[in-house]
């Protein structure tokens, strides 16, 4: 066994900050100043990446917080005699209220709709920082006295370089840490695919806010730097086309990525520094390397990449429970004498909508353990009675009721956490992520919050409790070995397996299969069949959806039968397969007069 | 003998990370109804919108009278007269019954008494589109629905009418009301390429059928054979043929 | 009273010019899903078109009007070669990549075309000469001008002309359908790609005779110009649901009034604060636009 030198990574910034305080010693006065802008415009980027590398939200109002930062500091040193650093929280406090108030409106919208929005946002706040006069109209707040620290004023630009490099040093710190967090992991699924993200528990909308809010708080840590540095706080320094450059540090630069938002600043800040004779061809040349590289590196110049979850050795014996699942386990055992009913009770599900009626009185009963397949020709309702269950759609009528409790109504996250997990028809992995990572993704639905408790998730990121469920899950499907590999570049049939296995993480009781041999080879049928048989071994219900009708057999106990939204034969396999109604519906009846054709006489000749 | 009119020859297609049609071959001769079986899954529709122009094949070729079409675009296929109702009607809802004839007759919109003249003859071809013609499609009935796609698609007289499912979602009266529909389009003398799920609605008026399996032909040979054929039953349900 | 009615015959003028305008964003939406970014800046370089022809052509006297019209005529049309040209160079290759490539596409077109004429102009104002009547059609409390007249009836015979063209002829029906559902509209027969081109081209070349419009009626006019006009368009697409036409034409006169009433009774530089909050307070209710979307979205 030959011995690695292993490199971490996070020792490359380390390296990148102390050879910029190094060089800070030998630099000039305009070098220096260049150098503290690029740090601020690298803690913008940093900000900026947040909610538009992570959670794939196109905010082009950045630069409202890098404003409220710089005004709400500068307010408070010029008018209360506050101490710079006293109104360091501050500023960051109302930047990240103001992220949650930009933010709220867009959750419903759109992509493009909610770029327009962020937009105007930017455009009232600036257009109100100039029209007041608390915040010194157009010409804004002079007279911002330098930072002291202790006794010892920051006046030289080398001062400020310094300070500039801590506080990006400490914003790096803090990104290095949000990087592999839970919340981290929701903001990505929720780029690459937002509903699948809901489906598999991710609480979308909380998320999503706080992708703003977080980003506002590290944005808006530029804006007292910044108003140190100038002495000013000119709102002419935060238009639109100061939003435009912070959204090109990252476009540029790379998406999702620290590497690429450092890198985004450098160019942003350092070419029109190399081009000074050019001096007013900057903003063409930017508008133009935007429109190139969208065309020819969409992901920017150092995009991120997924990256190996450390999953260790050794195998788990103990399949993935939900926090949730243990209380009610106790909560079972303290009455024994009680009938258990089912675990999953579907009373009368009904969907209608613009005339249609897609499942009519829809009724199911399932026990733990048990393997229920759902079939019928195509357009019977099969998947809409699913999405009623799962809370994609709220059924028109009827009820859901997962132990007792009932999901009618629940969004799609919250069915997940009550223990109802579900696969897609056309499989939904998150295509840029890693095996692992997808699963990891399917097992934070175990934890009872987003970022609790007290805001660790936001911080911490897989725990020793979610390493194993992913190792438990993908020694289950047969997939360990692939756990690094990007879940994009698998097989069909191997992507088939990751999505239940990302089912299995979030410790359900009931799994729903849509269609899980959809386009799968003989082989990979057989295998698939053995997985349905042992997840029913686990003490976990199934139902199944699914067209190939040796599998469906060989596999449920029971099965349904759907035809035009109704329920027309249940009972075991044998049973249904002889049942002539059933027959009729998939093959058609048996052709006998054709009744008056509502094709004119004269046409037939 | 003739050169059939189609001819699809090792025909693979994708959809999405899927293989859905593996090397099919078959052939459609003029003035017969073919049909294309074989339940959910199986690659029915993928086959007809890799034919038709919607979709890329990945092998294989498709000759239409004598000619590869295989790399045209669908709007060019369809000037060749290859017509194509499309699975689940996809009538334009928001516009009226005549606005979507008029439509069928795109290609040949210079000439506006021609189209106002075969318009006509649709109408009264289905006398129900005919009392509806200023009504939003949108709230046709499905019947009518499905009778408005295929009357558009037959506004460019076209030599072969590619039906997908035309009976999907209807009542059994309604889909056999179709299946008249389609006996009456090739009594006219077009070509028809009848995909369905209902296997014994199609086989009862096609003269010669090909059932598909995941992706690839199991079972070929003419209506009436098939019509008996208990592997048929199989192919969908699965089970012992012999039972 | 007075004012008011004075507003709103202001509000009035620059709203036909925003609804013709809100239009193309409309029509383009439909075809592409996209917000065209450089819409704004298609008006702003038809409009300096339009200036080069008037100055060029320097005429007077009763020819006035004939050299209105070819400038107007002349900066549709370079409008429309100039939005055809983006969407064939910047936004045709990235039909399959995901939207935030595109909007950021139609960004960076959108920054090149205005620092482009920033360059070309030394970010100066030019002035429109005075080609629009002075004579007054009433000036009492209120004062309505005969070119505020002509100007709101161009803009209505632009978008009756439009109208025309899409309910009653072929092509503007396909061009409806194709909105709506571009797979069955190919199978007509329709040529998919080139029927995209034609309506880009149509929605810019209404881009540039507003632009020249505005530039008469303002006679200011600089590289900026495109961007908040065009913003406030924009709003009026979506306040109309994106792909509504009739939606998009109120909403312009709408917001054209929104923007005469708060620059009136408030100040002209809290209108557009007032404008973004109607938008997003609009958004906020019905996320889908005041008058709900006119395209399928296919599940």
């Amino acid at each position: 066994m030959t011995a690695r030198l292993r490199w971490d990574p996070r020792a490359g910034w380390v390296v990148l900050v102390l050879g910029a305080a190094v060089m800070g010693q030998w630099l000039e006065n305009y070098a220096l100043t260049v150098g503290a802008t690029i740090l601020i415009y690298g803690i913008l980027g940093l900000g900026i990446n947040v909610v538009v590398g992570y959670a794939g939200l196109l905010d082009l109002g950045f630069a409202a917080f890098y404003a409220i930062g710089a005004y709400t500091s500068a307010l408070l040193v010029l008018n209360a005699g506050w101490g710079f650093w006293a109104t360091l929280p501050v500023a960051i406090v109302v930047a990240a209220a103001a992220g949650a108030v930009i933010g709220y409106p867009t959750l419903r919208l759109r992509s493009d709709y909610l770029a327009i929005v962020t937009l105007g946002f930017g455009e009232i706040t600036r257009i109100t920082a100039t029209n007041l006069r608390i915040t010194g109209g157009p010409n804004g707040l002079t007279g911002v006295p330098p930072v002291r620290v202790g006794d010892y004023e920051l006046v030289t630009s080398r001062d400020f370089f310094y300070l500039a490099l801590a506080f990006f040093a400490l914003v790096l710190a803090l990104s290095l840490l949000i990087r592999r967090s839970r919340v981290a992991y929701a903001w990505r699924a929720i780029r690459q695919d937002e509903d699948a993200a809901e489906a598999v528990g991710v609480r979308t909308v909380r998320a999503k806010l706080l992708a703003y809010v977080v980003a506002a708080g590290i944005g808006s840590i530029a804006g007292p730097l910044s108003a140190a540095q100038l002495g000013t706080v000119d709102p002419s320094n935060f238009t639109f086309l100061t939003s435009l450059f912070i959204l090109v540090i990252v476009v540029i630069g790379g998406m999702g990525s620290l590497a690429g938002a450092v890198l985004g600043a450098l160019i942003v800040v350092g070419l029109p520094e190399v081009l000074r004779s050019a001096q007013e061809y900057r903003n063409l040349a930017f508008a133009l390397l935007l429109v190139v590289t969208v065309l020819v590196r969409p992901r920017g110049l150092w995009p991120a990449r997924p990256r190996p979850v450390d999953l260790g050795r050794g195998a788990e014996e103990t399949p993935p429970e939900h926090e949730r699942s243990r209380r009610e386990r106790r909560e079972h055992r303290e009455e024994p004498g009680q009938k258990r009913g089912a675990l999953l009770r579907v009373d009368g599900i009904t969907r209608r909508f613009g005339g249609v009626t897609a499942v009519e009185d829809f009724d199911l009963a399932l026990e733990a353990g048990e393997i229920v397949s759902l079939i019928g020709p195509n357009g019977a309702g099969k998947t809409t009675t699913f999405n009623c269950m799962t809370g994609i759609v709220t059924p028109t009528r009827g009820r859901v009721l997962l132990a007792g409790k009932s999901l009618t109504g629940t969004s799609p996250h919250g069915v997940v956490e009550a223990g109802m997990a579900r696969t897609f028809q056309g499989i939904r992995l998150f295509d840029e992520m890693t095996v692992a990572e997808n699963v990891l993704l399917g097992g934070f639905a175990r934890h009872r919050s987003l970022i609790g408790p007290w805001g660790a998730g936001l911080v911490c990121g897989a725990g020793r409790a979610d390493l194993a469920v992913v190792r438990w899950c993908l020694d289950f499907v047969g997939l360990r070995a692939s756990a690094d590999q990007t879940a994009g570049a698998l097989s069909y049939g191997e992507r088939r397996r990751v999505e239940i296995a990302r089912a299995l993480a979030s410790g359900p009781s009931v799994v729903l299969l849509d269609e899980p041999a959809a386009g799968a080879s003989p082989v990979e049928k057989k295998s698939l069949m053995d997985l349905i048989g042992r997840i029913g071994t686990l003490g976990i219900a199934v139902v199944l959806i699914e067209h190939d009708m040796a599998l469906v057999m060989s596999v449920s106990d029971r099965v349904i039968v759907l035809d035009y939204g109704r329920t027309i034969a249940a009972g075991p396999p044998a049973e249904v397969q002889r049942d002539p109604q059933v027959i009729e519906a998939y093959l058609g009846a048996p052709e006998d007069d054709p009744g008056p054709s509502p094709v004119a006489d004269e046409a037939r000749a | 003998m003739s050169a059939p009119l189609l001819e699809i020859r090792d025909l693979s297609s994708r959809y999405g990370h899927t293989e859905a049609v593996r090397g099919i071959s078959f052939d459609v001769r003029a003035g017969e109804i073919v049909a294309l079986l074989g339940s959910n899954g199986a690659g029915k529709t993928t086959t007809l919108r890799t034919i038709t122009g919607l979709h890329r094949a990945s092998s294989g070729a498709v000759r239409f009278g004598g000619e590869d079409i295989s790399r045209c675009k669908a709007h060019e296929i369809v000037a060749r007269g290859l017509g194509h109702v499309p699975e689940g009607r996809r009538i334009f809802a928001s516009l009226s019954v005549a606005e979507n004839l008029l439509l069928g007759g795109y290609l040949k919109r210079r000439d506006r008494a021609l189209v106002d003249a075969r318009r006509d003859a649709i109408c009264a071809l289905f006398p129900r589109l005919g009392e509806r013609r200023e009504q939003l499609a949108g709230l046709l009935s499905g019947g009518e629905q499905q009778m408005l796609a295929i009357g558009r698609a037959l506004m460019n007289e076209p030599k072969l009418l590619a039906l997908d499912e035309p009976t999907m979602g209807l009542a059994p009266i309604a889909a056999k009301q179709m299946m008249s529909i389609v006996r009456d389009i090739r009594a006219r003398g077009t070509t028809v390429l009848l995909v369905e799920q209902s296997a014994r609605l199609a086989l009862g008026l096609a003269d010669r059928a090909y059932v598909l399996v995941a992706g690839q032909i199991a079972l070929r040979g003419s209506g009436t054979e098939l019509a008996k054929d208990p592997r048929v039953q199989a192919a969908y349900l699965g089970g012992d043929p012999a039972t | 009273m007075s004012d008011f009615l004075q507003y709103l015959v202001n509000g009035l003028t620059i709203g036909s010019f925003l609804a013709l305008i809100a239009l193309g964003y409309s029509m383009v939406y439909g075809v592409l899903r996209l917000i065209n970014f450089a819409h704004g800046d298609v008006f702003m370089v038809g409009s300096f078109a339009g200036l080069g022809v008037l100055t060029a052509l320097s005429m007077s006297g009763p020819w006035l009007a004939f050299a209105a019209f070819a400038a107007v005529f002349a900066g549709a049309l370079v409008s429309g070669v100039l939005g055809v040209g983006i969407m064939r160079a910047a936004y045709a290759p990235l039909l399959r990549a995901p939207k935030i490539s595109l909007l950021i596409a139609a960004i960076g077109v959108s920054l090149a075309l205005e620092e482009t004429v920033k360059l070309l102009t030394r970010a100066g104002f030019r002035s429109y000469p005075d080609v629009l009547p002075d004579a007054m059609l009433f000036s009492g409390a209120v004062r309505v001008s005969y070119s505020q007249v002509a100007l709101i009836g161009l803009s209505a015979l632009l978008m009756v002309g439009l109208w025309a063209f899409v309910t009653r002829t072929v092509r503007g029906t396909a061009m409806r359908a194709l909105a709506m559902d571009p797979d069955a509209a190919r199978l007509m027969g329709i040529d998919a790609e080139r029927l995209t081109m034609i309506t880009f081209f149509i929605g810019s070349v209404l881009a540039g005779a507003a632009g020249v419009m505005y530039g008469m009626y303002y006679t200011q006019i600089n590289f900026a110009v495109g961007f908040l006009v065009g913003l406030r368009a924009f709003t009026a697409a979506v306040l109309g649901g994106v792909g509504n036409l009739v939606g998009a034409a109120v909403a312009g006169l709408l917001i054209g009034l929104v923007q005469s009433f708060a620059a009136g009774y408030l100040s002209s530089r809290w209108a557009d604060v007032i404008i973004f909050g109607v938008l997003i307070a609009a958004l906020m209710v019905r996320p889908h636009g005041l008058f709900g979307e006119r395209i399928a979205e296919r599940v």
